[in-house]
């Protein structure tokens, strides 16, 4: 909302400057976010007189002037048809700079010397179209300063962002109203006399029905004669110019400068457009479409309220007017229409519509029905004397059932209670009363503007705001009891984030809204889409946090970052009825690529694969306090690479894949390189999570070990030569680690070499090498005939 | 026979002299000293000798073996300690490093927030980035025909079930399953339908804070507003509360801290006020508490939130929030 100080000034008498009143505002809750002066400041423009005009001898259109000023007379080449003898001019001389940002210099003309320049309004950014120079309509003393004659007049331009609530501070007068009581002066009554020079009434003229009293309460309209449609005079312009209006003619000007001024929407039809001389408020039906008068069909939200005539809808009620009915320069007689409309219907015809108007959003935070007649009255008014027209007497005010001033019970201790103040009861009164509140016998009575009233809690903000809040009390921080436990949930994320982090992996944080086919590679059946994305590079939620990370995956190679090791914590969009929210659950999630190394100068340069990954995955699992996991081969999940991935088991549950990303689906990333990554689903994964652990005691005998190498068919897992030498290899075989893989030379085709190290250990006592070797060979027995293996010599 | 003694001994002190290097030493072993070395096939030709020679030239051969084995162990060490010479370190060489990893910087701002509110009594909570118009909108007092629920602003999956547009719906969920007293903050997630630029993202992170109890005031509010900015940002920085509009608070307040830097004397970061906006705050509406099953007329309650993309912002000096989610490695590497 834009308002001017000395628009403001016309309403109540204040001494507080543009910034003091900014400040006073902003602290009262109506946030000022810009001040800025009508006339941008300039200097070194000086009034002078034109003493002689001449014609150029070399040019027909221009004059050859000399200008007189305090300092001499000055030979001037001057454009401009209306400069003519014995006019005082702002005048700049050579080296004045123009507040357009124009340098005067001495220059010649067609042959002919010029010493400076005569300005027009427009190069003085005072208006942004001149015909002519600017010629002043008294005389003024020679050298005298041109800003500081405007100054005596200069205003402010003050940009106010006004809250949703704050309907009744959409106009001039509503601001004033705060003025008036932040700065503790009277605010001035409005002037809204109307001079009715025609004999006719107007219930000889129009009816009025109300067919939806519900979507329009209150409906009053005056007819207005023999409009002459001109350009509304100068001040209006430069009033709504000054704040961000555009002038048009007369009678749209008014009803716009009342607008601002009141805050109260009107519109004006032609009346002779109107069939019937009828007006019938009524709501559209299903598939009703309307012509705006910005010339657009549009299809009507059922139960939008419908300004009709005799035959057909001439304008949307409170939201714009009909193409049919616009006023125009043929305009003879005006209908005027004052209503005041329900602001939710206003709401929800305008949301549907997309059509928001200036109009549309002051009935949507409520407009004043009090305000109908006044601002009928105000703006019929300045019709009769800017459009030259005549009134009809009477208004045609159509308000079945007047809405009621609300009442809150006055309690001044609930009050105190809620901002934590010890406010007299006088006190509150004076505050509220300020603000136009009456306050009688325990009940305070709220005004028909302000809307957003309604609850002593509402109440105590208004005390608050007019006390301001910078001098309310605040309490040092004690806290008031408390023995909540952290959530577990908090408390495995941090873990796994600390175990993540011990890994040397880079935690980042994603996107979580991607592209469609970003997304539709790693979703179980649909990737959840919005329905009215920011673009479509956003336009589905990440079924899986590698949608996210391979495009930064992608930004960094793309930017030559090579060796990345990321991971992130983050929620994911699985499963979604339409009904119910979908499932979102925390997964986590690791990808890597580039060097294996740093690159240092006695590393050799090796890239990773998928044994790093996994590496990261088994010792990252390690740390989780989980009992029963497995490693499986997988290839279900299409965005792994087939051959180069695997999955976690824990029960029969499937909480994570892991290894190679698809090349193809990084293809959809502009990745050429081999990414390898893992994922686990977190709330799956939560529930096998044990953190209450005993502590094991470290074996106090020695361990023996027994190294053994096995030929077997190459197609043999080494995941089930493992298990089986750890099923079946004794109560005292500790652990069995896979310490060599050999194949080629004095290898058999089609065979394999698996070196296994087995250890065994007692917690009891130490174990002789006869006992060892017993077990060692038995287990070797049975493998190798579990495999039809040979031992390698 | 003493001649062949002497010969192999000179012979040996010849080649011994000739060995630069250690792994000659070996060569010079097995030509003396090992099994079929000059030594031991003179051990073999004893039996060659008249037999009264025999014992002498045993003990001489004897003799000799123990006196060239302990020159060759002397030579070990000679060449050994040379070797190490040789092999010393140049230390000024670069030492091969570890890949390590890091907090991404929103996330560590994010954990001080959590460590300061921790410290302060708050429990932390978690809720939904998709959610029910209900929880986002009904409950917090914004009726369908609010302007707040611009189609403009609000991220749509379905006419019901939308992307949070703020943390508040966790206030809901958290009332709705416990009684107060409730002192809880809710960090995470939100959206909003803005077109990115470098002060807009069309998604970021907010902590919401609630606490209801018997005789909550306002006090409180701008009591607990104070000591985080105090923590956050240290001592001297001031709070500054505005009126506001909120439909989920009454009454409702804007607080901006004093600017961090120019200390509130005006700057371009501040464009001159000497105040930095956070967010908004303010007593919980009773109608959120009819929502959320609380009785209004007993309990009463604040609630605040802030940006934690903000605070990372103006902690780092940060003017483009989208560096925060393009995860450029160079970025990353610096917290
Ligand atoms: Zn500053």
């Amino acid at each position: 909302m834009k308002v001017t100080y000395r628009w403001l000034k016309e309403f109540v008498d204040f001494s507080e400057t543009p910034d003091e009143l900014a400040e006073l505002l902003t602290e009262a809750g109506l946030e000022v976010e810009e001040v800025t002066p009508l006339v941008q400041p300039f200097s070194g423009i000086i009034v002078g007189k034109v003493e002689q005009v001449q014609k150029h001898p070399n040019a027909d259109k221009l004059s050859v002037c000399q200008v007189r000023t305090d300092k001499g007379t000055f030979q001037v080449i001057c454009g401009a048809p209306n400069v003519k003898e014995g006019q005082f001019v702002p005048f700049a001389a050579v080296g004045a700079e123009l507040p357009i940002g124009m340098k005067i210099k001495r220059a010649k003309i067609r042959g002919v010397e010029s010493l400076g320049m005569i300005c027009s309004k427009e190069e003085l950014g005072l208006e942004t179209h001149s015909e002519g120079i600017w010629a002043f309509d008294r005389e003024l003393p020679l050298g005298k300063d041109v800003y500081e004659l405007l100054e005596a007049d200069q205003d402010w331009v003050f940009d106010i962002a006004v809250t949703p609530n704050r309907g009744d501070c959409l106009s001039v007068y509503g601001i004033a109203r705060e003025v008036a009581a932040l700065t503790g002066n009277k605010l001035k009554p409005l002037n809204s006399e109307v001079e009715e020079s025609l004999e006719t009434k107007i219930d000889e003229i129009v009816k009025i029905h109300i067919h939806d009293p519900e979507g329009c309460p209150r409906y009053a309209a005056r007819v207005i004669r023999d409009v002459k449609i001109s350009p509304s005079p100068d001040w209006m312009q430069r009033k709504l110019e000054a704040v961000g209006l555009r002038p048009i003619n007369n009678i749209v000007d008014i009803t716009n400068y009342v607008l601002v001024e009141l805050g109260h929407p009107l519109h004006a039809f032609d009346l002779r457009q109107i069939e019937g001389s009828e007006i019938h408020v009524r709501s559209s039906e299903a598939g009703d479409r309307f012509v705006t008068l910005d010339d657009k069909e549009r299809l009507l939200p059922e139960n939008t309220v419908m300004i009709c005539d005799a035959a057909k809808p001439v304008a949307i009620g409170g939201i714009m007017g009909g193409q049919n009915s616009e006023v125009s320069g043929q305009t003879k007689d005006v209908l005027l229409e004052s209503a005041y409309f329900k602001p939710e219907r206003i709401a929800m015809s305008s949301k549907k519509l997309g059509l928001s108007t200036d109009a549309s959003q002051r009935f949507e935070r409520g407009a004043d029905p009090e305000n109908v007649i006044r601002a009928l009255n105000r703006a019929a008014a300045l019709m009769a004397e800017l459009a030259g027209a005549k009134i009809a007497k009477g208004i045609c005010d159509v308000y079945p059932s007047p809405l009621k001033e609300k009442e809150i019970p006055f309690k001044a201790d609930k009050i105190n209670r809620l901002l934590g103040t010890r406010f007299s009861e006088e006190l509150i009164k004076e505050k509220l009363t300020s603000i136009q509140l009456k306050v009688n016998e325990g009940k305070v009575i709220v005004p028909t503007f302000r809307h957003d009233l309604s609850i002593a809690e509402d109440l105590a903000e208004e005390v608050a705001r007019l006390v301001n809040y910078s001098n309310l009390p605040a309490k040092d921080f004690t806290t008031i009891f408390y023995d909540m436990p952290q959530s577990d949930h908090e408390k495995r994320i941090q873990y796994l984030r600390t175990e993540l982090l011990a890994l040397g992996l880079q935690e980042i944080f994603c996107q979580s809204m991607v592209k469609y086919e970003e997304a539709e590679p790693f979703a179980e059946s649909a990737p959840i889409r919005i329905k009215n994305p920011v673009s479509d590079d956003m336009a589905c939620m990440r079924p899986s946090l590698f949608s996210g990370m391979l495009k930064a995956v992608s930004y960094n190679l793309n930017r030559n970052n090579r060796d990345l090791r990321f991971f992130e914590i983050g929620r994911i969009f699985t499963s979604f009825d339409r009904e119910n929210i979908p499932t979102q659950p925390y997964a986590v999630a690791a990808v890597i690529t580039g060097r294996r190394d740093l690159p240092n100068w006695n590393v050799p340069e090796e890239f990773v694969d998928f044994y790093d990954i996994k590496g990261y995955l088994e010792t990252f699992l390690q740390k989780l306090f989980l009992d029963n996991y497995k490693i499986i081969l997988y290839d279900n999940a299409r965005y792994m690479a087939a051959g180069e991935s695997v999955a976690v088991r824990i029960d029969d549950e499937i909480v994570g894949v892991c290894g190679r990303l698809n090349p193809e689906v990084c293809g959809i990333f502009d990745i050429e390189r081999a990414v390898y990554g893992f994922e686990l689903n977190v709330d799956q994964l939560q529930k096998y999570m044990i953190f209450d652990r005993q502590f094991q005691p470290i074996p106090k005998f020695p361990y023996s070990e027994r190294d053994i190498a096995f030929l077997l068919d190459e197609d043999i897992l080494a995941a089930d030569v493992v298990e089986y030498v750890r099923k079946n290899g004794g109560s005292l075989l500790k652990s069995v680690e896979i310490f060599d893989v050999y194949q080629g030379e004095n290898i058999p085709e089609g065979k394999r070499s698996l070196g296994l190290r087995l250890r065994y250990q007692s917690t009891e006592r130490t174990l002789s090498d006869q006992e060892v070797d017993k077990y060692f060979q038995q287990i070797i027995n049975k493998t190798t005939k579990h495999f039809s293996a040979s031992l390698r010599k | 026979m003493n001649t062949i003694i002497d010969k192999i001994r000179s012979e040996f002190h010849r080649e011994a002299n000739a060995i630069k290097d250690l792994k000659d030493l070996e060569p010079l072993r097995v030509k003396f000293l090992g099994r079929k070395g000059l030594l031991s096939t003179s051990f073999d030709r004893i039996s060659e000798l008249p037999k009264e020679q025999r014992p002498l030239f045993g003990k001489a051969l004897n003799e000799l073996k123990k006196e060239l084995e302990n020159e060759y162990q002397n030579l070990i060490k000679q060449f050994k300690a040379k070797e190490e010479q040789k092999r010393k370190l140049d230390l000024t060489l670069p030492g091969r490093r570890p890949f390590i990893g890091g907090k991404h910087p929103l996330l560590i701002v994010a954990d001080e927030i959590k460590d300061i509110f921790r410290s302060l009594g708050f429990s932390i909570e978690d809720g939904p980035e998709i959610e029910n118009d209900f929880f986002n909108f009904e409950a917090l007092n914004i009726p369908k025909t609010h302007p707040a629920r611009d189609m403009q602003d609000t991220l749509y999956v379905t006419d019901d079930i939308l992307l949070r547009t703020h943390t508040s719906p966790v206030q809901i969920r958290v009332m709705q399953r416990q009684k107060p007293p409730i002192q809880m903050i809710a960090p995470g997630r939100v959206y909003r339908r803005d077109t990115p630029d470098a002060s807009h993202s069309p998604f970021f992170h907010q902590v919401e804070g609630l606490v209801v109890d018997e005789g909550i005031t306002f006090a409180d509010l701008k009591g607990i507003i104070q000591a985080f900015a105090h923590r956050m940002f240290g001592e001297d920085v001031k709070v500054r509360f505005r009126p506001s509009f909120f439909p989920f608070t009454e009454p409702s307040a804007e607080y901006d801290f004093s600017c961090v830097f120019c200390k509130g004397r005006g700057c371009r970061v501040c464009k001159n006020t000497g105040w930095m906006e956070i967010s908004g705050a303010g007593m919980v509406h009773p109608n959120v508490f009819k929502a959320a099953g609380i009785d209004p007329e007993t309990y009463t309650g604040y609630a605040f939130g802030m940006g934690i993309d903000r605070i990372a912002m103006i902690k780092y000096n940060i003017n483009d929030i989208r560096i925060f989610f393009e995860n450029d490695v160079r970025f990353l590497n610096q917290f």
